[in-house]
């Protein structure tokens, strides 16, 4: 076999870039942005699934225009100090003027994974807002928790599955490039099969060309490809389940990891199930799942692995369907939102927490709970000598004052007592009695 | 200092001496005689949160080595649930223990805060290295309960039980901290913050100090609506929020405590067993809850994920406070 013909009929122009349209003219755009010297962002994050022209682009687009392309792999542990000396020599070089042009393009960000995850991305999103030179980023999940960081900096271009007759076309036009044929059936099966990946179907077409026996039969012993599955076709799968079979089946056909499946489909149940005894059954049954593995984690009872896909994947399922619930919505969790919009928050309490328990020499977990909530209230109150005692930053007493959450009706004192005692005299006085009749 | 520094009347009030401390007469004069032997042994604080353990510690060695213990090098604090692992605490107790300072009297003294958040592992480790040190060194573990502390590290320990605070010491130590800040405190308002803290002195001084900020003259309305902002109010709109219905809301209230406030989910939970008693939804549902409240913190303590281990307590009592209309 010659040269792979997915890297033979590489698109050498934009023009050649089979379907996606809509992406191909955002990308562009935000080239041109490059070349006038404003770009709308720094990075482009290209996302889609596998085979549907996400790197092709790229590399046409440099192609065509006088790029050269500098790949790094992002799942390789030593990119971020590769991807820095990349976009130092290369913010040189721009200054220098006279030398090609650049792209660095970055494969696979969403394989970024495990303990190099957080700090690999949070460099990446650091390495982004200081280049000079355009940072393409091709992943497949657009909803994988990891690219939250990064989808704030980056252009978001989504690319979606081909269609089967760009498939098949594309195929007849290297078949005839080859100067052979196949007949049209089993083009439309390998179109078919692929599931809208280019890269897949022209490689099925090569093979079934080279073995020079394009049969139906020959046809068939080409393996189904096992396709990564995405968070919300699991979600789909997960409250569609109406056994415990078909849910054990959707939770180990997924290779999302365990806490993500858990974190997507907790928050998605109150969107899926109104309720409430359905919701409390719900719950129990994916805490249930949650109990199995932890004991999994913390026992390495790998054994014990088998009882969280069950309740896991056909819980949510059986039961909406047992209470007739309609839910059809599905949402990207909202945990990890919460996390983000509170990540400034977060940090900032916590810095001031380790000034506070190091003055009082309690732990962090006791300040926690033993000072906080009394050094906010007196911060609220405007008693600016404490935060001046801890040391306290303009942006710590902030970030205390607004700790609680409560509506603005109650963060003066209210006249009511809000204590134990008093509701336990006046026991049908709790709040949520009275608003219902 | 052109601007004024407001001390928190917890540091500013601790006791500096074995003398200025409350309700613990018994332990104060056992202490006060080891004082005068200058034989000191390794000791166990156990007792409720707020009753004087750590302050007890710190007014010992003040009294043995003088104000500067920590500054001249015979005391140090450790805090047990700060350490990551066993190693670090006995890295830390080596550097300190390797000499002895001169004019000390021989020994120095380390004291280990919440020492029963050292697993049983870290226990046993850390009671080989109190013999290899103990020539130079005496340790003093403070913890709530002592039989979460081994019974080998307990055995080679003078124990010493704190008591709970009573309501007259209570008072005597507000009504000292009310002289000394122009505050006028209700008898009413002495017993309120009692029950409010339920005999814990440090929530109790902390509390005063915020409600002083509301008014100088403090009486149990204060004192009650003080509380219930600063603590168990958060709480307390988690539950109100799930028991009516608004169980999205309810879901962000306790990212905002789990995340944002740093609480332990301990905490939380304890917050929670204390206000379901008050909640309004019928007995034999509430009895069912506080059974399931059990199976969380219990799952909670063995590494289940806290937030959707109270998210099911919470969709329940959603559930059980419908049924109950």
């Amino acid at each position: 076999m010659s040269l792979p013909w997915t890297e033979k009929y590489r698109p050498r122009r934009v023009a050649e870039v089979v379907g996606n349209d809509e992406a191909k003219k955002q990308f562009e755009e935000w080239m041109r942005g490059w070349e006038r010297g404003n770009p709308s962002t720094k990075a482009a994050l290209l996302v889609g699934p596998p085979g549907t022209g996400k790197t092709s682009l790229v590399l046409a687009y440099a192609s065509e225009h006088g790029y050269d392309v500098v790949e790094v792999n992002a799942s390789d542990e030593r990119s971020s100090e590769k991807l820095k000396t990349i976009v130092g020599e290369s913010a040189r070089q721009t200054t220098l003027g006279g030398t090609r042009r650049r792209i660095i393009l970055l494969d696979e960000v969403d394989g970024i994974a495990g303990r190099e995850a957080a700090g690999g991305i949070a460099t990446l999103a650091s390495i982004i807002k200081s280049t000079r030179t355009p940072i393409v980023m091709v992943a497949n999940d657009p909803w994988s928790p990891r690219l939250a960081p990064l989808r704030e900096s980056a252009l978001m271009i989504k690319f979606n599955k081909l269609r089967q007759r760009e498939i098949v076309s594309h195929l007849k036009k290297i078949l005839e490039s080859e100067g052979v044929h196949l007949d049209e059936e089993a083009l439309a099966e390998i179109a078919r099969r692929s599931e809208g990946d280019m890269r897949s179907a022209i490689n099925d077409t090569q093979i079934l060309v080279s073995s020079r026996g394009a049969t139906g039969s020959l046809l068939a012993t080409l393996g189904l490809r096992d396709r990564q599955k995405t968070s919300f076709e699991v979600l789909a799968e997960v409250f569609g389940s109406t056994t415990a079979l078909s849910g054990r089946a959707a939770i180990q056909g997924s290779d999302m990891e365990i806490e993500d499946i858990i974190t997507w489909v907790c928050d998605n149940v109150l969107n899926q199930i109104r309720s409430p005894q359905a919701i409390a059954d719900v719950f129990k049954m994916l805490a249930d799942a949650d109990l199995h593995h932890s004991r999994v984690k913390r026992l390495q009872r790998w054994e014990l692995l088998r009882y969280v896909a069950p309740l896991l994947g056909a819980g949510p399922g059986v039961v909406k369907h047992m209470y007739g619930e309609k839910g059809v919505r599905f949402e990207f969790p909202s945990t990890i939102r919460f996390m983000q919009q509170t990540r400034e928050q977060r940090s900032l309490v916590q810095s001031a927490l380790a000034k506070v328990a190091a003055k009082t020499r309690m732990s962090r977990t006791k300040a926690a709970s033993e000072m906080l909530p009394f050094l906010a209230e007196m911060l609220r109150k405007g008693e600016k000598g404490v935060a001046r005692y801890f040391e306290l930053s303009d942006e710590e007493v902030k970030a205390l004052v607004g700790l609680g959450g409560r509506p603005p009706s109650e963060a003066a004192p209210a006249a009511k007592a809000a204590h134990p005692r008093e509701r336990a005299t006046r026991p049908r006085q709790t709040r949520g009695a009275r608003r219902s009749p | 200092m052109a601007l004024q520094e407001t001390i928190p009347w917890i540091e500013k009030y601790r006791p500096r001496s074995l003398s200025e401390i409350i309700n613990q007469e018994q332990i104060v004069n056992s202490l006060k005689t080891i004082l005068s032997t200058h034989s000191v042994p390794h000791m166990l604080f156990t007792g409720p949160p707020g009753v004087g353990k750590t302050a007890t510690a710190h007014a010992f060695a003040s009294d043995l080595y003088g104000g500067r213990y920590i500054e001249d090098g015979h005391f140090l604090e450790i805090n047990a649930s700060d350490e990551r692992g066993i190693d670090v605490i006995r890295d830390k107790v080596k550097g300190f223990a390797r000499t002895i300072p001169i004019g000390g009297i021989g020994f120095k003294i380390l004291l280990l805060d919440e020492a029963d958040q050292l697993t049983s592992d870290a226990q046993h480790a850390f009671r080989r290295v109190m013999e290899q040190f103990s020539a130079t060194c005496r340790f003093i573990l403070a913890a709530n309960y002592a039989n979460r502390i081994i019974e080998p590290i307990q055995s080679r320990c003078a124990v010493f039980r704190f008591k709970p605070i009573e309501l007259e010491h209570m008072r005597k130590a507000v009504e000292r901290i009310a002289t000394k800040e122009g505050l006028e405190v209700t008898g009413r308002a002495v017993e309120a913050l009692y029950e409010v803290t339920e005999g814990d002195l440090r929530r109790c001084i902390n509390l005063l100090q915020t409600a002083s900020t509301y008014s100088k003259r403090i009486d149990e309305n204060l004192v009650f609506q003080v509380a219930g902002l600063a603590w168990g109010g958060e709480v307390r709109r988690l539950l109100e929020l799930a028991a009516a219905g608004k169980i999205e809301d309810a879901r962000k209230q306790l990212r905002l405590i789990l995340y944002v406030n740093g609480a332990s989910e301990r905490d939380l939970i304890g917050q929670i067993y204390r206000d379901l008693f008050y909640l309004s939804i019928p007995e034999k549902k509430k009895l069912e809850l506080i059974s399931l409240l059990g199976e969380v913190d219990f799952r909670v303590s063995q590494g289940a994920n806290p937030e959707l281990q109270i998210m099911m307590f919470l969709a329940n009592l959603y559930s059980a406070s419908q049924a109950g209309k």
